[in-house]
């Protein structure tokens, strides 16, 4: 049972929260983008052993969608490459 | 019964879900109305019979005494309310449980994977959280704390509550 | 007669004597008792059979390190499995071994000893290969023979689950755990003490120390009576941390709690600093025999003479490696217990050992290589380590010791790394992996001076406090020369190493020739450490006797991995109040009650709701109830709750946009006032939710869904506005319980609405279909929507959920003159398939799109991109066949389609072409009607189609998937 930081509630328990799944990249254009190009998107998904993005939404909670860093390895909630200094 | 606490299911509140900033809010709705706005999240302001809670990014539920209702419609007017002001009326939407007595922390944290110790849940502390499996809203009242859960899991949540406190 | 109780002494109340029954005789025993301590106490010796072998065994721990006796309690105190050392004796208790059949004594299973050669490890997987081992399983499952779960549940109380948090965690209430609760009790910190046994003192329970020059138990009762002083700390006895999770999480078994009503509790603590003072558990020596009634760990001796005043027999012989069993031979010497030799494996005894056994002859260098008596001990065989020099010892008890190890098991599921000790020959942690600390003897610090000193020093590092004064304790010393098994010639016979499984050295070798040569591979080929006990005692010797055989460090060997639960937790502890009703969630609308008091049958349908499925009334059949609701529909007038489906309220200036992006068609283009059906995709392209959308104002929106995809589309809709759209100007506010909704459904459906007083205009001109009006119905504040899910006439009355019940009966009651029937969900069932109206879940199966449907309309193409879009149009290009809806009539109009039947070419056995969706008993047409799936079904219209069954075909025409009023003309009148 992890403990989810959320940036409105503070930490607080996983079961408060939906999983989101890993953050893929943004949504591309879709008239803009070949056919592999959005199947890639589409069904590409982060998988890493290691610190993954996330997304998390404390559904029982106050609503908020929000991004984690965690490491698939252990659970350890981690900084992120962006979030370091 | 094993434990000190007991609980009731209290009458509606009126119940306001407001959304917006709180400028946006605090312009259409006019000072004199609000509490005021609470300076941290899921902490409440309480004036004059009515609640204030900020209960999550740009949102408070404004709660009064059922017989307030149509007063507090009135001077909200929902439907007038400019785009950036989202004000709707949700008093049917929750059904409130009071859990009181000396074991009713204990009751509560059955249910409920909140901190609720006074050190880290204050008189003025009120947030959304989960009881028995739900999401919920949970704060202090005299005594123990009072638990809203939507309003169809309301016979679910008093069965478990009645199991809780054999 | 408890003939081997010590006449005074122990952590017994001589006052309190208690009656129990094992294996159907009774017994004494005294409050403070465990179930083992009184078995012992009464000279019960042979009290268990092992899984395997079916070997007579006695009691050989004092612990949860156990692992030969496991009982099944009966009646009120019914738990299958238990070991019998961690049973607390209660009056009236009733207990039998498992294992044996129809007693310890008389075993039958034990004929299984004679083939005991030819069953070695991996001897079921190789040997009951053919044709499955589910064949054998059931079998052999019987003779092996655990005890089943109890067939009631607890008559005298019951189970809860709690939550609780905690700055400091402290698992054991030893010298450690009780020095590291004192600490951060007096630092004001929120403290949560949890220690497994009856009372707290850990092993000084056991042993005979000091603590401030008196007796050790003084110390620990000063300590705990502050500790229970303290409001900021709870204390624990009797209460087992059983697993630590990711991110400081533990559960802790509380199996006495102070609440009459509740028979376990199961905390979920959340710590901000874990303590894990969990002490350290006794190995034994791995030597032919060592498993007969009567071998026994040198401290479980100890601990029965110490703390419970049982002598377990009357002449010992100790066999050790190390020099912690001389003072379990010098206690059970002072209490009477004759003891005939400290065999040694060591060379050189350190003189402080020798001091301690005093006139107790030491026999340095030598080895136990037999054992004498099957069901009792009755003698030992001792040599030198050489083979030479044997000689038998008479005894009635043989007590071991191979060395301690510390207790890591919390440690290691925390993810912390350990390490070989080389001069503690044991494994130690190493690298914490979350905010714990291992204190005293879980961190290899044995002596009680160091377990003191370590309990303080992490609490007063971790919380910034002083460090206090320590009291002095009695000073001991150890020292230990590692033994993994003895193999001096002439030791003979089957040498365990997991008690409890059976699992010997020669199956470990034969393993490793085997090629299984991994630790975790010997594992689970040999099923070594695998038991209840999870091989506490064994496991380190199976790493020595690898190590040994592969000439490896131990280190390299490894341990493996320690995973929860520490010890065994009943499953009702875990689920806590989770039982009967409350098993699973449920929810209600205000009309439930109604429902219930007229019989209705109750369905749970989706997202937990309990829905009518049908009204039966007097003595009609199942078909003859739900052709009654639909005629009423069809013929007549109708009413269901509606009050599941998900609304959302949308407020501000781009929720018409947002709305042409989640839905597949405009939605922007509506006029308050007037309502659209749409469905919202998933990104590829996949049916998400179908529902409503309308347009109550300027910037207001109403968004009803489908009652089972309610959370899914409010988290769909929040994640792209958090995540994609931030700066649109979009709230969103779930108002599914804010109205409830009953629809009055039929030709007479005017009539009633206009019967129960209404300030709305009702005419189709007023409010024609797809549209909507506020005001008031039977004096209540109501919303009137024309929609229609059944193909009729409707008029959905949206009311607040405090005037629903009020409502209902009042359009039952103004029903009565038009024959009005509350209608069910198996007749709803019915009607939409009549009317070919999809259900997700049934037509939308997660592989269809619009187009399949024959809804190609609903997929708009005056917008540029909508979720979903960009991926219906690539797939649509491929050209693959398609599964489409089509109607089907059976030819045989009495015959019945099973739902999800598929559909093959000719009904030959052959890869399926489509499937039936549905299949029901159309009142309109007198027949089975059904809708299924069928590959380029929309060309396919008049062909004759084949249902695939077990052993028979069933033939349908394909036709267009509407029955009934296919321009509907009805819904819109």
């Amino acid at each position: 049972m992890m403990l989810i930081p959320c940036p409105f509630c503070g930490h607080r328990n996983e079961s408060e929260f939906a999983y989101g799944g890993p953050v893929k990249p943004d949504r591309p254009e879709p008239h803009e983008t070949g056919d592999e190009d959005w199947v890639e998107w589409l069904t590409t998904v982060p998988n890493p052993l290691g610190p993954v993005e996330e997304r998390w939404w404390h559904v029982k909670g106050c609503g908020t969608w929000l991004t984690i860093w965690r490491d698939t390895r252990t659970h350890e909630i981690v900084e992120g490459p962006g979030d370091a200094g | 019964m094993g434990y000190d606490a007991s609980f009731e299911r209290l009458p509606i509140n009126a119940c306001f879900d407001l959304k917006g900033s709180e400028s946006a809010l605090g312009e259409w709705m006019g000072a004199e109305l609000l509490p005021g706005f609470p300076t941290e999240a899921n902490r409440c302001c309480k004036a004059d019979g009515l609640s204030l809670d900020h209960v999550g990014p740009c949102r408070w539920l404004l709660q009064a005494d059922i017989d307030r209702e149509a007063e507090l419609n009135a001077a909200l007017r929902p439907h007038a309310a400019p785009a950036e002001a989202s004000i709707v009326r949700i008093s049917d939407t929750m059904t409130t449980f009071r859990v009181a007595g000396a074991d009713a922390a204990h009751v509560l944290a059955i249910g409920c994977p909140l901190d609720l110790h006074d050190t880290a849940f204050p008189e003025d502390a009120v947030s959304f959280t989960e009881f028995f499996g739900h999401k919920a809203l949970v704060r202090r009242c005299a005594g123990g704390f009072d638990v809203s859960v939507e309003q169809s899991f309301g016979d679910m949540t008093e069965d478990c509550l009645a199991r809780a406190l054999r | 007669m408890q003939v081997r109780r010590l006449p005074s002494g122990g952590r017994i109340d001589r006052d309190r004597p208690l009656a129990f029954r094992f294996n159907g005789k009774g017994y004494m025993g005294f409050s403070g008792d465990t179930l083992a301590s009184a078995l012992l106490a009464n000279k019960v010796r042979l009290t268990a059979r092992s899984f395997k072998y079916h070997r007579p065994r006695g009691i050989m721990g004092s612990g949860p390190e156990e692992p030969a006796t496991l009982v099944e309690l009966e009646g009120r105190h019914a738990s299958a499995n238990r070991a019998a050392t961690t049973v607390r004796l209660e009056d009236g208790m009733a207990a039998r071994s498992v294992n044996c059949w129809p007693s310890p004594g008389l075993d039958l299973g034990a004929v299984s000893q004679l083939f005991a050669g030819l069953i070695p490890a991996g001897f079921y997987y190789k040997t009951f290969k053919w044709p499955g081992w589910r064949l054998y399983e059931p079998a052999i499952r019987r003779a092996a023979g655990l005890a089943g779960a109890p067939d009631a549940p607890p008559q005298d109380g019951h189970f809860e689950a709690v939550h609780a948090h905690a700055d400091v965690l402290v698992v054991g209430a030893g010298p450690a755990g009780l020095m590291a609760a004192l600490v951060a009790g007096r630092a004001g910190c929120r403290v949560f003490l949890a220690d497994e046994r009856a009372e707290a003192g850990g092993s000084l329970l056991d042993r005979r120390l000091e603590i401030a020059g008196g007796p050790a138990l003084d110390w620990v009762a000063e300590t705990v009576a502050e500790l229970t002083s303290m409001p900021n700390v709870m204390h624990l006895q009797d209460a087992t941390v059983w697993a630590y999770r990711e991110h400081n999480f533990l559960m802790v078994n509380e199996r006495s709690p102070a609440n009459p009503s509740i028979q376990e509790r199961n905390w979920r603590v959340r710590a901000g600093h874990v303590i894990l003072a969990t002490g350290a558990i006794e190995r034994g020596l791995v030597f032919p025999d060592n498993d007969r009634p009567g071998v026994m760990l040198a401290s479980a001796a100890q601990a029965y003479v110490n703390r419970f005043a049982v002598k377990p027999g009357e002449r010992a012989v100790v066999f050790a490696n190390n020099d912690s069993a001389y003072a379990a031979a010098a206690n059970l010497l002072a209490s009477g217990v004759d003891v005939a030799a400290i065999a040694d494996s060591r060379d050189a005894v350190p003189g402080h050992a020798s001091d301690i056994a005093g006139d107790i002859p030491v026999m340095a260098g030598s080895v136990v290589t037999g054992v004498r008596g099957q069901r009792s001990v009755k003698g030992a065989t001792v040599s030198g380590r050489d083979g030479r020099g044997a000689s038998t010892i008479e005894c009635d008890m043989l007590l071991h010791s191979g060395g301690w190890n510390p207790a890591v098991h919390l440690f290691s599921q925390s993810r912390g790394s350990l390490r070989y000790d080389e001069s503690l020959a044991t494994f130690v942690p190493d690298e914490a992996a979350q905010a714990c600390v291992s204190v005293g003897a879980a961190a290899g610090e044995l002596s009680l001076a160091s377990a003191l000193r370590t309990g303080a020093e992490a609490v007063a590092r971790t919380t910034g406090t002083e460090m206090p004064d320590l009291p002095t304790a009695t000073g001991e010393s150890y020292a230990i020369t590692p033994l993994w098994r003895v193999d001096a010639p002439g030791a003979k016979g089957r040498a365990f190493l997991d008690i409890q499984n059976d699992v010997t050295v020669d199956d470990v070798h034969l393993a490793l020739r085997e090629g299984y040569d991994n630790v975790e591979h010997v594992k689970r080929y040999t099923t070594g450490g695998m038991g209840f006990d999870q091989g506490k005692t064994g496991n380190i010797n199976i790493i020595g006797t690898i190590a040994l055989q592969k000439g490896v460090p131990l280190q390299d060997v490894g341990a493996t991995t320690f995973r929860p639960p520490y010890t065994p937790v009943s499953f009702g502890a875990i689920g806590g109040i989770r039982e009967e009703s409350v098993v699973l969630p449920y929810r209600h609308t205000p009309v439930t009650r109604w429902n219930l008091d007229h019989g209705a049958f109750m369905y749970e349908a989706g997202a937990r709701w309990r829905r009518p499925g049908y009204f039966p009334r007097g003595d009609e059949t199942f078909q003859e109830t739900v052709n009654r609701e639909c005629r009423a529909v069809r013929e007549g007038v109708g009413v269901y709750d509606g009050s599941p489906l998900g609304k959302f309220e949308l407020k501000g200036r781009d929720v018409g946009r947002f709305l042409d992006h989640v839905y597949t068609n405009l939605m922007s283009t509506l006029e308050p006032g007037q309502c659209r059906y749409g469905f919202m995709l998933t990104e590829d392209g996949l049916i998400l939710d179908d529902g409503v959308a309308m347009r109550l104002g300027e910037h207001r929106w109403l968004v009803s869904t489908s009652t089972a995809h309610a959370d899914t589309v409010n988290g769909h809709m929040e994640e792209l506005l958090q995540t994609q759209f931030p700066a649109w100007n979009v709230y969103v506010t779930t108002v599914t319980s804010q109205w409830n909704n009953a629809t009055v459904c039929g030709p007479k459906a005017r009539a009633v609405v206009a019967a129960l007083g209404t300030d709305i205009g009702l005419s189709p001109e007023e409010l024609p279909f797809m549209r909507f009006a506020d005001g008031h119905v039977a004096g209540l504040p109501a919303r009137v929507v024309r929609v229609s899910f059944t193909g009729e006439l409707s008029f959905e009355i949206n009311v607040a959920p405090r005037h629903m019940r009020e409502l209902w009966e009042r359009i039952m009651e103004t029903g009565v003159p038009f024959g009005i029937e509350p209608v069910g969900s198996e007749a709803s069932h019915v009607l939409r398939v009549e009317k070919g109206f999809l259900s997700l879940g049934h037509e939308v199966d997660g592989t269809v799109d619009a187009h399949d449907l024959g809804m190609g309309w609903i997929m708009s193409r005056k917008k540029a991109d909508y979720v979903g879009k960009r991926s219906v149009e690539l797939r649509r290009r491929s050209k693959a066949v398609r599964r489409e809806l089509v109607g089907l009539l059976p030819v045989d109009k009495k015959i019945q389609i099973p739902e999800g039947a598929p559909l093959t070419p000719g009904g030959e056995k052959r890869p399926s072409e489509g499937l039936v969706t549905a299949c029901v008993w159309s009142v309109v047409l007198n027949r089975w009607v059904a809708l299924a799936l069928l590959e380029n079904g929309k060309s396919r219209h008049g062909e004759t189609v084949h249902v695939r069954l077990k052993d028979a075909t069933i033939a349908a025409d394909v036709m267009e998937p509407v029955f009934y009023d296919p321009d509907g003309r009805k819904m819109r009148s």
